[in-house]
């Protein structure tokens, strides 16, 4: 890698000042880090993020719960009330890397984390989401790619956390330009689905602070189907949340992930679930309207039929 | 000609390795760990394009980034590069970032050239050559025998398959890489080997000095699975720059390296046709097969390097058979020996077709392997195991289970040859009662310096860890490589044989008709201030060639997601003495997740566009996880009357072919190429709509 400043800031203002001379924010590391070993990232400076006052903590509220964006993927994994209240949220936790990884990837590192695309991440080639001129993806090696995209990109989303928290409607502040801003979880990606060379919606000098859950009273879960049993990228991910009576949903919210640059649903899907009791021709009607539009490949069309199994899944994990 | 005690005390046991303690605590030095004094970093240019033509190769830069000490083009002049990762240039440096910055340094003046890396395009007429004189595809070996036409004509059953595999990598956790030290009158080489005299000549050779002057030293090393017996063109870098630093480099390979260059087990397309009789004898076979190992094949190499081609019919005697295999070069690192060389191969595009030969004559696939395997140990080995693993109650006609979520079981078998050759050892016997035995064999991982000082102490009624096992290092007497099951093989014989002469000699010198156990230390005592020193070598008729082994797989396949969980794997075994019960298992249990990884994660992924290595991490190349491991249940034919017979590579070949057609048993379709994934398994079952 190349060589770099390292600071410190004991204030959000002071790193989002310092990060601005090409700077790049450093919580876990475990992205940030690979980026700069494979000179696909060389900041000038690394503003270490982790120690910030007020975003290590996960604050359970009456109306909402809050994580800070240094809360790790362990602590969410393995914290008792979050299992109970948001079990979708905290499935999509454990199914994040190793437990090596778990233990100092943040929630605002997998947030922003970056793309996977084997072409993006190989050290001798610049695709179009380095800047260059070509997807190599879509005519090329793209069994692990999306079934939608917005721009030449094809490289999906792999946060699990950002699939399972968009289900629970969650929100996430963000300093931008010297105050907070809030964004749904669609705004957080939208970006990602226009724009080929973006992640996500954050720009240079935003840094995520913290998620904020509302307690709706929905019942979550997710599920993932990778190609070993653990310590590997969902193929295709699924996570679900609705109010359950029995077998009859409301308030329901499901969404792909590993599919599209952004966390995939479609309002139709949820629209033909809302006060229906699940059965499964309903999952399996609202699996097709999910799926309607996608574009597969020549090497990712199984995510079709996988993707469809996990929702009449997911579903039927939340009435279960 | 000698032979082992009938009564074994020491032997065929359970001993923990010898060595454990210190590599529990990390006390244990591996190569890589090795750190002589003033040592450098050392690193590779590594050519960035498939193909290429090299006009001018510039270091100067590359020589004045701040901690550089020597830099070195591997060839002078204009060269072609043939392969994404093809060794260029290298540099030593005082740290891992000043070599990095040195190879960012580097100017090459080169121009690209056509290139091809998928097999089926370099086939064709019209692809770039890999080589300029020659087609990528080689002329067939033809192997012919019988009437083939005929028989199949006469066939009561006749099926057929295309069977693909993929290119493994060897993945060994310690990287490929040597640390040299290369002084005026002698040169020192800590390597990372399965053979330290392979290195020395290498070396010797490379530098243009006496063997005498190169001592290798392997004191502990991380697996090598058939891709380290050299130095490789990484270690006679490594001499290179030393020499011109005039100081230790060290070369370790990243494992983005270890991708590219340093061996593969080839690939392999193969047309198979199986004919057989109303009675299930098979009667005629037929293959048609190609594969690549990179630019070690094709028409110009003759399919040399680790080589494309694999038994056939494999363990199977077909009266007609004719068997065409042709190999294809593309623009790729070359095959290496890889655990049993050609035998996984064989046994999934076999094991695959009887079973779809089986289905067809509505026979039970143990049956069919019974009536047609030559075998005798095999056969008893398919009796014990489908008793133990309870195959009559589990086997199922294919894709019978209810549910989405199927069973299915398979079995498959192999074949190894293995067997001993000259090694020699020597015995010191010292006053105090220590003994130190010394051998230049190595330890790949697999426990043979245990196997040393269980020898020992078998003889001279010891425990093993009264006994100092020295090993790894050229200043001992030669033993081979540590290739082809042979270790065990030729090692335990020649320690027997030196230990024998030793003890006779002691208890000449001691006065004692038996120096052995309690006696030891009177015995020892009695040499007085001259310890004793004896020699010996391997003997004919303490060891054999020749093992089997069979192996059996339950799964469970996902019908809807295509996910696949091997549930158990059975293995029967034959492997004549057991030298330590317990390394004998642990090599099995390694072989078979091997084989795992090999049926359903593994496969290095090239980008036809780029000529590049797509997955070069362990993120995107798989291998199997603990929770991918299944039970595995071991069943070792003892047969001691065999004498010493190694087992490395024979537990490694059946498991795909036996998960694979377990795979076929559940769904009642067969996913005919490895690895079998969950978007292969869902497209075998019709569910991919392109």
């Amino acid at each position: 890698m190349n060589p770099f400043q390292y600071v410190t800031p004991r204030s959000v203002d002071s790193a989002v000042a310092q990060v601005a001379d090409q700077g790049r924010f450093l919580a876990g590391g475990n992205d940030l880090l690979g980026e700069m070993k494979e000179y696909i990232a060389s900041p000038r400076v690394l503003v270490n993020v982790k120690n910030l006052p007020g975003t290590q903590d996960v604050v359970i509220g009456n109306d909402t719960w809050t994580i800070g964006a240094n809360v790790t993927i362990a602590q969410i994994e393995h914290h008792a009330d979050l299992k109970r209240v948001f079990p979708g949220l905290q499935q999509a936790a454990a199914e994040v890397g190793s437990p090596q990884i778990r233990n100092v990837a943040t929630v605002g590192g997998n947030l922003a984390q970056h793309s996977r695309c084997w072409y993006y991440r190989q050290r001798d080639l610049h695709c179009a989401k380095r800047g260059g001129d070509t997807c190599y993806a879509r005519d090329g090696e793209n069994k692990y790619h999306s079934l939608f995209s917005g721009n030449p990109c094809i490289s999906p989303l792999v946060s699990n956390l950002a699939v399972a928290l968009a289900t629970l409607d969650a929100t996430v502040v963000v300093r931008r330009g010297g105050k907070d801003v809030t964004m749904t979880m669609a705004e957080l990606y939208q970006k990602a689905w226009e724009e080929v060379t973006a992640h996500n919606s954050l720009g240079p000098t935003d840094l995520i602070l913290r998620v904020q859950i509302p307690n709706n009273g929905c019942r979550s879960a997710y599920l993932q189907v990778s190609e070993k049993a653990i310590f590997d990228w969902a193929l295709v991910s699924c996570a679900a949340a609705a109010r359950v009576d029995g077998h009859r949903l409301n308030h329901v919210r499901v969404v792909l992930g590993a599919a599209s640059p952004i966390p995939h649903q479609v309002a139709a899907a949820h629209d033909l679930l809302e006060d229906k009791e699940l059965d499964d021709a309903l999952a399996a009607r609202a699996a097709d309207l999910i799926l309607k539009d996608a574009e597969p490949l020549a090497h990712n069309a199984y995510k079709v039929p996988l993707a469809h199994a996990l929702i009449r899944r997911t579903l039927k994990q939340l009435v279960g | 000609m000698p032979s082992w005690p009938t009564k074994l005390t020491v032997m065929s046991q359970y001993t923990p390795r010898v060595e454990a303690p210190s590599k529990v605590t990390g006390a244990a030095k591996y190569s890589s760990d090795v750190q002589p004094t003033g040592w450098l970093y050392g690193m590779i240019y590594r050519a960035p394009w498939p193909a290429a033509k090299v006009t001018r190769i510039n270091l100067d830069k590359a020589k004045k980034v701040r901690g550089i000490k020597a830099v070195a083009a591997v060839r002078e002049g204009e060269r072609t590069v043939r392969f994404y990762g093809e060794e260029l240039a290298a540099v030593a440096g005082t740290s891992k970032q000043a070599c990095l910055d040195a190879l960012r340094a580097v100017e090459v003046e080169a121009s690209m050239l056509p290139f091809v890396v998928n097999e089926e395009i370099a086939k064709r007429p019209d692809a770039p050559r890999v080589w300029p004189d020659a087609p990528n595809l080689s002329e067939p070996n033809l192997r012919e025998k019988g009437d083939v036409d005929k028989a199949f004509a006469d066939a009561a059953a006749v099926v057929e398959g295309f069977f693909t595999t993929q290119i493994q990598l060897h993945q060994p956790l310690e990287t490929h890489g040597n640390t040299v030290s290369v002084a005026k009158d002698d040169v020192t080489c800590w390597a990372s080997t399965q053979g330290v005299f392979s290195v020395r000549e290498g070396l010797a050779s490379h530098l243009n000095v006496s063997q005498e002057k190169v001592r290798v030293i392997t004191e502990h090393m991380g697996g090598g699975f058939g891709s380290k017996f050299g130095p490789g063109v990484e270690g006679g870098l490594a001499a290179q720059l030393s020499k011109m630093a005039g100081a230790p480099v060290k070369l370790m390979l990243t494992r983005f390296e270890e991708s590219l260059a340093v061996g593969n087990r080839p690939s392999s397309f193969q047309n198979i046709k199986l004919g057989a009789g109303a009675d299930g004898k098979l009667v005629a076979f037929e293959m048609n097969a190609y594969g690549t190992a990179g630019v070690g094949a094709g028409a110009a190499t003759a399919g040399g390097g680790g080589g494309a081609g694999f038994p056939a019919p494999y363990i199977y005697s077909v009266p007609n058979t004719r068997v065409r295999q042709a190999h294809v070069a593309v623009n790729a690192g070359e095959g290496r020996a890889f655990r049993a060389p050609g035998h996984p191969v064989a046994s999934f595009g076999m094991e695959s077709i009887m079973d779809e030969l089986a289905v067809k004559l509505k026979m039970d696939p143990v049956e069919l392997r019974l009536k047609n395997d030559p075998s005798e140990v095999r056969r008893r080995e398919y009796t014990i195991g489908s008793e133990r693993f309870g195959w009559k109650q589990k086997y199922k006609p294919p894709g019978s289970s209810d549910g989405t979520t199927k069973t299915g079981v398979g079995c498959a078998g192999a074949t190894w040859g293995g067997g001993g050759r000259g090694t020699q050892a020597e015995v010191q016997i010292n006053p105090d009662a220590s003994v130190e035995v010394r051998c230049g064999t190595q330890d790949l991982g697999t426990g043979t310096r245990t196997l040393v000082a269980i020898v020992a102490a078998e003889v001279f009624g010891l425990k093993p860890e009264q006994i100092t096992a020295r090993i790894g290092d050229t200043q001992f007497p030669p033993s081979g490589a540590s290739g082809g099951s042979t270790t065990a093989a030729s090692v335990c014989p020649a320690i027997f044989d030196t230990c024998s002469k030793a003890l006779e000699e002691l208890q000449k010198r001691a006065v004692m008709d038996d120096a052995r156990g309690a006696n030891w230390k009177a015995a020892c005592k009695k040499l007085g201030v001259t310890p004793l020193v004896a020699n010996g070598r391997w003997q004919e008729g303490l060891s054999s060639s020749g093992a089997g082994g069979v192996q059996f797989a339950e799964v469970e396949v996902d019908t809807e997601t295509g996910f696949v969980k091997v549930k158990k794997v059975l293995c029967v075994q034959d492997c004549g003495l057991i030298v330590n019960k317990l390394t004998c298992e642990s090599q099995i249990n390694g072989g078979i997740i091997m084989g795992l990884g090999y049926a359903l994660y593994e496969e290095r992924v090239m980008d036809s566009a780029t000529g590049v290595v797509l997955n070069p991490n362990f993120e995107t190349y798989k291998l199997p996880s603990f929770a991918d491991i299944p039970e595995i249940e071991i069943v070792l034919l003892d047969m001691p009357e065999r004498g010493v017979i190694g087992v490395g590579e024979p537990a490694t070949i059946p498991t795909a072919g036996a998960i694979a057609n377990a795979v076929a048993n559940a769904l009642g379709v067969r996913v005919a190429s490895l690895p079998i994934t969950p978007p292969r398994v869902l497209a075998a079952l019709g569910q991919v709509k392109t």
